[in-house]
């Protein structure tokens, strides 16, 4: 969490896209850009890249404001995703509150995954973060393209992780609202866990993931 | 390589006030141009509304109509431009007003991204330099242990050479022993032999001694009697010639002289041997070589191999300071090797010469004997390396021999074609 401010009644949360070069972490929140309503989400933010890849982290904001005041300020990160760039990742990574790792489904990219994902548990415990209590979903995208590994494979290898496997397609459009709907769930239930937002500040679950989930006309 | 988390003075992306973003620097300039355009009054509120930046008329009428535009920070409303004019003139204001806010809400905008780009940045170059900093702490333990593993094994391989010497001093005392053992083969027959008819010689005398005691005691007993010496030529001669003591007194001197001569043999055999080994001395003197090189002869003379001719050439050498007995058990085992190399049906020569030339004691060993061929030649300097029978040879022979003339500061070289000869030579520059 980047920020509490219980006087000023604002949390600051941060949800961060993580995975391989090339996995499609900017294009699921260009989509999202392009699905959700303006109002509630804040412009996207892509910071400057070379030859189309990201070199920093893009950023999209969603704001939810409860019937007691209460805001919810939400930025969405992503990472890049070449090795080389792993102090960015780190970097970005720091304080975040849920991560979605998005897998490339090709074939032949499926090690390339899995180094991502070490890549990701080794850098969670170098800025203090546990993947055990961490809200996680892992998405594999790019299910439009031909050459991919078989859906009942990848649940057969992700089943023992117990984590939320989604399907999805970015750059179709499918499965970016259910990523992100199923982490901002996942992130919202760990947060009132620990500071009672419905309780104390009267943050209702369903009101604040329909509200952010507002999908454009 | 593990590195402590870094402890993170600011976290990417952190929440910023607008007064951060926008400085009044770059909010001023477009407040003077707005004014100059039209406007009473302009200015820049932050979250709480209190001015960033304010232009135009310090005290302005009451009157005035007010133009707010909210500014946007990643989307959210964060601040404020309020245009303020006259209300006659109001509408003129707008368009400008709303130029204004662009303008405003495009600096917000790119700054934010440098600052970020900023941020992102700085955290990557700390932590870099933290890893940085943390691989040198590591290379820097590493290189003190490899330097103290260095410290220790630079002791260590003392240690080893030190063993490794004694060893060797051993190796080269068997060496030594073996050869002496070997000559002692020659040298129990060349003993044997003169002893043997030194025995023989005075059991024979022991016999004649008797006879001449007999005979002596004859004319003793003659001689306490009064008889003429008629009567006791008479019977002297008889006895004299009974126990055949003209042949006896001639025959003991024999050998009596011939018993000397080989009790001098044994002496001489003895004392060649002793100084050939050198029992008696440790350290180094001047030595003459040639003195040497005849005496290793004179020793190996004794096991000679049959048909094989000696050719000795010795010019003379200045004094060479050395071990002289460490240095003849080096002749010995050339020379051996020389006499050993014999090819059956042909007559071997062995060629030792010896000379002094350009400040340097030449000594060569040659033979007319087997020779070495091409792919042992290398090998010959190994320790343990033979092509003789198990049991027949150490292998250690040449390699010691180099060993002794390495010590005594000079060199030795191998020349040899298989089946026709090879020759040694070992140079010693003279000190």
């Amino acid at each position: 969490m980047i920020e509490f401010d219980e006087q000023q009644q604002r949390i600051v949360l941060k949800l961060v896209y993580y995975g391989p070069a090339l996995s499609g972490k900017t294009t699921n929140l260009l989509a999202l850009h392009d699905q959700l309503s303006l109002d509630g989400r804040g412009e996207l933010m892509l910071l400057d890249t070379t030859e189309d890849r990201t070199i920093y982290f893009d950023l999209l904001p969603f704001f939810y404001v409860a019937p007691s005041g209460m805001k919810i300020k939400i930025k969405v990160y992503t990472v890049p995703g070449q090795v080389r760039h792993d102090a960015t990742r780190k970097a970005v990574l720091q304080r975040a509150d849920g991560v979605v790792f998005v897998a490339d489904s090709q074939l032949g990219r499926m090690s390339v995954n899995f180094e991502s994902f070490d890549n990701l548990e080794k850098n969670l415990s170098m800025v203090g973060l546990s993947i055990e209590r961490l809200p996680l979903v892992v998405q594999f995208n790019k299910r439009d393209v031909v050459d991919v590994v078989p859906e009942e494979e990848i649940f057969k290898a992700w089943e023992p992780t117990g984590l939320p496997v989604i399907m999805a397609s970015a750059l179709k459009g499918f499965g970016v609202l259910e990523t992100f709907g199923k982490i901002l769930e996942e992130t919202f239930d760990s947060i009132n866990a620990r500071y009672g937002l419905t309780a104390r500040y009267g943050v209702e679950r369903e009101a604040f993931l329909s509200e952010i989930m507002k999908v454009s006309k | 390589m593990t590195f402590d988390t870094p402890n993170l003075t600011f976290v990417v992306g952190e929440e910023k006030r607008l007064a951060e973003i926008l400085s009044p620097a770059e909010i001023e300039p477009l407040l003077r141009s707005l004014i100059k355009a039209g406007p009473v009054w302009a200015a820049v509120l932050d979250e709480d509304g209190l001015p960033i930046c304010r232009h135009g008329d310090d005290h302005p009428p009451d009157t005035l109509q007010e133009i707010r535009h909210g500014l946007l920070v990643e989307g959210e409303p964060r601040g404020t431009l309020i245009v303020a004019n006259d209300p006659s003139q109001f509408q003129a204001v707008e368009p400008l007003a709303l130029l204004a806010r662009d303008a405003l809400q495009l600096t917000v905008n790119n700054n934010l991204k440098r600052m970020l780009t900023t941020e992102i940045h700085t955290s990557v170059v700390q932590e870099s330099y933290e890893q940085l900093v943390g691989i040198n702490r590591n290379l820097a333990e590493s290189e003190k242990r490899y330097r103290e593993l260095a410290l220790s094994l630079e002791q260590k391989v003392e240690e080893r050479t030190k063993e490794l010497q004694k060893a060797y001093g051993k190796i080269l005392q068997q060496e030594k022993l073996a050869a002496i053992g070997g000559l002692a083969a020659g040298m129990a027959h060349e003993i044997n032999n003169p002893n043997g008819f030194i025995l023989s010689n005075l059991t024979t005398f022991k016999k004649y001694l008797g006879r001449m005691s007999e005979m002596l005691g004859l004319y003793r007993l003659l001689a306490s009697k009064e008889i003429s010496s008629e009567q006791l030529k008479l019977l002297t001669e008889a006895r004299w010639r009974e126990l055949k003591l003209d042949f006896v007194l001639e025959d003991a001197l024999d050998l009596l002289s011939q018993s000397q001569q080989g009790a001098e043999r044994i002496g001489k055999i003895v004392a060649d041997l002793k100084s050939f080994s050198h029992v008696d001395e440790t350290s180094g003197y001047a030595a003459d070589l040639n003195v040497e090189l005849t005496r290793t002869l004179s020793v190996l003379k004794l096991n000679m191999v049959p048909g094989a001719v000696i050719v000795q050439d010795l010019q003379p050498l200045p004094l060479f300071t050395c071990n002289p007995g460490l240095l003849s058990q080096a002749f010995l085992n050339i020379i051996q090797n020389a006499l050993q190399s014999s090819d059956k049906g042909k007559g071997l020569e062995v060629r030792i010469s010896s000379r002094f030339e350009a400040g340097e004691i030449i000594i060569a060993v040659a033979d007319n004997g087997c020779g070495i061929p091409a792919d042992n030649l290398p090998r010959v300097f190994e320790p343990f390396f033979t092509t003789r029978d198990v049991g027949s040879g150490t292998g250690m022979g040449l390699t010691v021999a180099r060993d002794i003339v390495n010590g005594a500061g000079g060199n030795m070289e191998i020349d040899s074609s298989a089946g026709l000869g090879t020759t040694v030579t070992i140079r010693l520059p003279h000190r």
